[in-house]
């Protein structure tokens, strides 16, 4: 499997992680890429991440799901991050991963991401939340920035990318 | 005793004590004099009491009790058997049901004491088994089961003030009962862990911890074993023996300090809420908010919570059940769904999988030779091995999953009883092939449609006996019931010996509602006419009786058997009866299929559907209504470009002919074009996860040899 994937099995299940020193709970985030922008995703919600496969196409589908893949016997199914949010459709490199999120309701279902970088710990003083104030479409997913020393992280509200059941 | 580890086999058991009762009270009603089935019966019933008590269900033992004694009358001969002992005895049986249902919900049998069905039986046995005795006793009953209701809805709020209705065993009871004649002050407290917690075991001893400077524990609920394992939903409830003049409002806040409690509620008990016959229901004023429940440690009242009044009681169990429904949607079943296993099906699973390790190792040892040449006869040869061995493997294990009908279809003479007595029309049931096997699911889904189906015969198809003697047929109706094997299906018939489906009836109603004309009526076929009693809300029954005729019928038991997978077809002869035959897959994980391609995709398409594979010439495609259809062998069959309907790109150009599955659905057919037959293959059904299953077109997906996913068609939805 791959390697981002092992290095993210490790990590402290309940996904927190003290820092010495810091009193401030922190919260684990993977960081992606999407395009030039970098994401974090709550490492809470993530079940697994695996290299790119083939996706069996599912027609009649919503346009953003890429289709299934078959996560070790499971059928799975996988959207696009980049259709969700109307950018440029995905182009498939060796580090092109999907993120595989369980969700309470929906199960588990993939996420492709450009790449995966690394995964980081974020106190809630960390993050600004004011981004939800704005009412620009493409901040819809997305429920704070993150600022880990000089660079800003966009935490994504998974809940708002994976579409609810009831919407088909 | 701790005996919440037997509460499974606790269920198991006297569900089927319940149904050999039941069957055998079915058949001392037929032969009063049988006294082998009156021993059955006897033995039943004794064992139900047995574990009853063992299980300190006393209201449930109670009964039983009374119906043992029942049972033991009637073998001394001193009581005779007649319908309306029969009746109460079902009754009874009904009533057990109730408090098994309790048990498996909530792991208490309620707190209905059926003292109205233990009267009648007193009574009957006391020798008032005359008509008169009747007709008193049942306006009682119709009471009782009134009063039924309002105490199983002050069940359900059993969430709140738990401590209340403590379980106690007779030890901790007198422990308790001896503190507050010692002036002990005895309290009890129900605490709430919040459903995020992830250590609810550590949380209930860092609570054990806290009340421990103030006093001692005397019994906990469920046992401190199950609590130290995490056994326990959300709530959990202690008995205290406070010390001396420890201050109550102290221990609260300890409780609540413990991170992650939600709330507790605490309450002293007074010596009558211990004592045996305590009803536990008795005081849960609704209306008494957690918070506020515990008189304050300075006011020793006798007890916080006054017992309420009966009325007051009835008044404040649907509201207590309100409040409970805020909190927690449902109660869960404290037991898991089981699949009783036969032995012999156990073994041969063991077997294989011993094979299948014999095969690893022989595959092992080849590819580890010395040489590092692998000896490729050999290595075929264990890989053809250990391909049987999976498909068997696979085999047994389907049928570790298969269950007969039986379970389901035994509560069915019964239904019949009780309706013919209400439709006061004489019927019989009869039933072959109880034991076809069938997946659990389908099992225990098969259920409802097949009871609506005999309710439909027994209230639409058996006429009255007056009618069947004017008709020359015997008085008493004759309902069947027939299940079996055919193929990789399991046919169940289900029909009566009544009228049959009057077609003019169905044709005039279908006219009057406007959903055919009068042209169109004339026209229609037989079979399209009792098609019309599959429409949604389409029902025939002359007047609104409680067994049928609601609207609700054929449609939702058609519904339910599709949803399984299934059809359901009728047959009918005027005056002779009509018969529904249910028809259903074997098992639904795993199906035949035929795999074809559609460009670079392959797709799978269940081979029960297909009726034939053709070649058709470009030429040969007509045309009707501008649509595009095949007449082959005297059928007219519309054609589906699946690669139009999968959204795929047109080919180049078109071959001079083409490749189609013809599939069939009843009497409709659909011809697909695609581009290439792969072969047939048993698939395993998935689902495609819970966001893309609506899907109309696509009914699930497969996983193929090679890794890759497939989706399987949904034929039924082209048609």
């Amino acid at each position: 499997m791959a390697d981002t994937g092992n290095a993210v099995g490790k990590v402290d299940a309940a996904g927190r992680h003290e820092l010495d020193g810091a009193d401030e709970e922190k919260k684990q985030y993977i960081v992606v890429r999407i395009g030039g922008e970098r994401y974090g995703m709550d490492i809470s919600l993530v079940d697994n991440i695996v290299r790119m496969q083939k996706i069996t196409r599912v027609p009649k589908a919503p346009y953003h799901y890429r289709g299934v893949i078959n996560l070790r016997g499971e059928v799975v199914p996988v959207m696009s991050i980049r259709r969700k949010m109307g950018l440029e459709d995905d182009e498939f490199t060796h580090a092109t991963r999907i993120i595989i999120a369980k969700m309470e309701e929906q199960g588990l279902v993939g996420m492709i991401v450009d790449s995966v970088n690394e995964v980081i710990a974020l106190g809630e003083s960390e993050i600004d939340r004011s981004v939800n104030d704005s009412k620009k479409s493409d901040h819809m997913f997305i429920n704070g920035i993150g600022k880990n020393g000089d660079e800003l992280i966009s935490i994504f509200e998974i809940n708002a990318i994976v579409d609810s059941i009831d919407t088909f | 005793m701790d005996v919440s580890q037997y509460l499974d086999i606790f269920i198991d058991e006297t569900s089927e004590h319940i149904q050999e009762l039941s069957d055998n009270i079915m058949a001392l009603e037929s032969e009063p004099d049988n006294k082998d089935t009156v021993n059955e019966i006897f033995r039943a019933a004794h064992s139900l009491k047995g574990m009853a008590g063992t299980m300190g269900f006393k209201r449930m033992q109670h009964l039983t009790h009374d119906m043992e004694n029942v049972f033991q009358k009637v073998r001394e001969d001193t009581v005779t058997v007649n319908s309306e002992l029969i009746d109460i005895l079902f009754d009874c049986l009904s009533a057990i049901e109730e408090y098994l249902d309790n048990v498996k919900n909530t792991s208490d049998e309620g707190t209905e004491d059926n003292q109205v069905l233990i009267d009648k039986l007193n009574r009957y046995l006391s020798g008032g088994a005359g008509a008169p005795a009747a007709a008193p006793a049942a306006a009682p009953a119709a009471g009782g089961g009134a009063a039924a209701a309002p105490a199983a809805g002050g069940d359900a709020a059993g969430g709140q003030e738990e401590y209340k209705h403590m379980k106690l065993d007779e030890d901790e009871r007198l422990k308790a009962q001896e503190m507050i004649d010692g002036g002990t002050r005895v309290y009890g407290a129900t605490v709430h862990i919040q459903k995020e917690c992830l250590l609810k075991a550590a949380r209930a001893f860092l609570v054990f911890k806290a009340v421990d400077d103030f006093g001692d524990i005397l019994a906990y609920n469920p046992s401190n074993q199950d609590i130290e394992d995490e056994k326990f939903d959300l709530t959990f409830s202690i008995l205290i023996a406070l010390e001396g003049n420890a201050d109550v409002e102290a221990m609260r806040s300890a409780i609540t300090a413990v991170s992650e409690i939600e709330k507790v509620e605490l309450g002293e008990l007074s010596k009558d809420m211990l004592s045996k016959d305590a009803k536990p229901a008795e005081a849960a004023p609704a209306a008494e908010a957690p918070a506020a429940a515990p008189a304050p440690a300075a006011a020793p009242a006798p007890a916080a919570p006054a017992p309420a009044a009966p009325a007051e009681k009835k008044a404040a169990a649907p509201a207590a059940k309100k409040a409970a429904g805020g909190g927690k949607p449902a109660n869960k079943p404290v037991t898991s769904r089981t699949v009783r296993v036969d032995i012999e099906k156990l073994d041969s699973l063991m077997n294989l999988v011993s094979e299948l390790i014999i095969a690893k190792n022989s595959l092992a040892s080849i590819s580890s030779s010395e040489d590092g040449k692998y000896d490729s006869q050999g290595f075929h040869d264990q890989i053809e091995y250990l391909e049987r061995v999976t498909t068997n493997l696979h085999e047994s294990v389907m049928k570790v999953r298969m269950v007969p009908i039986e379970s389901t279809v035994n509560k069915f003479p019964r239904m019949i009883r009780d309706l013919s007595r209400k439709l006061g029309k004489p019927m019989d049931l009869v039933m072959t092939g109880e034991e076809t096997e069938l997946d659990r699911t389908v099992v225990d889904q098969i259920g409802d449609p097949l009871q609506h189906l005999l309710r439909n015969s027994a209230d639409h198809g058996i006429e009255s006996p007056e009618d069947r003697k004017r008709a020359g047929k015997p008085e008493k109706g004759t309902i069947f019931l027939n299940a079996f094997q055919e193929g990789n299906n399991v046919i169940i018939q289900v029909g009566d010996d009544g009228g049959g489906i009057n077609t003019e009836a169905v044709k005039n109603k279908a006219i009057e509602r406007g959903v055919m004309s009068e042209e169109e009526a004339e026209m229609a076929t037989q079979k399209e006419i009792i098609d019309l009693l599959f429409m949604p809300s389409f029902s025939m029954a002359k007047k609104i009786t409680d067994i049928s005729g609601r609207g609700v019928g054929l449609d939702v038991v058609k519904s339910n058997i599709e949803a399984l997978g299934g059809d359901v077809e009728v047959k009918s002869t005027l005056g002779q009866g009509s018969t529904f035959i249910v028809r259903l897959p074997l098992t639904l994980a795993i199906i035949q299929a035929l795999m074809v391609e559609v460009r670079d995709e392959k797709y799978a398409i269940a081979l029960a559907s297909i009726m034939t594979i053709e070649n058709i010439a470009i030429s040969d495609i007509k045309y009707v209504q501008a649509k595009e259809v095949i007449h082959l062998r005297g059928l007219v069959i519309p054609m589906i470009r699946l690669d139009e309907l999968l959204d795929l790109p047109p080919k180049d150009e078109e071959p001079t002919s083409l490749t189609v599955v013809i599939t069939k659905r009843g009497d409709k057919y659909a011809a697909l074009v695609v581009d290439n037959l792969i072969g047939q293959q048993e698939i395993v059904i998935k689902s495609m996860g819970k966001v893309l299953e609506n899907n109309k077109l696509i009914s699930g997906a497969t996983i193929l040899g090679d890794g890759e996913v497939a989706l399987i068609l949904e034929t039924n939805a082209l048609m």
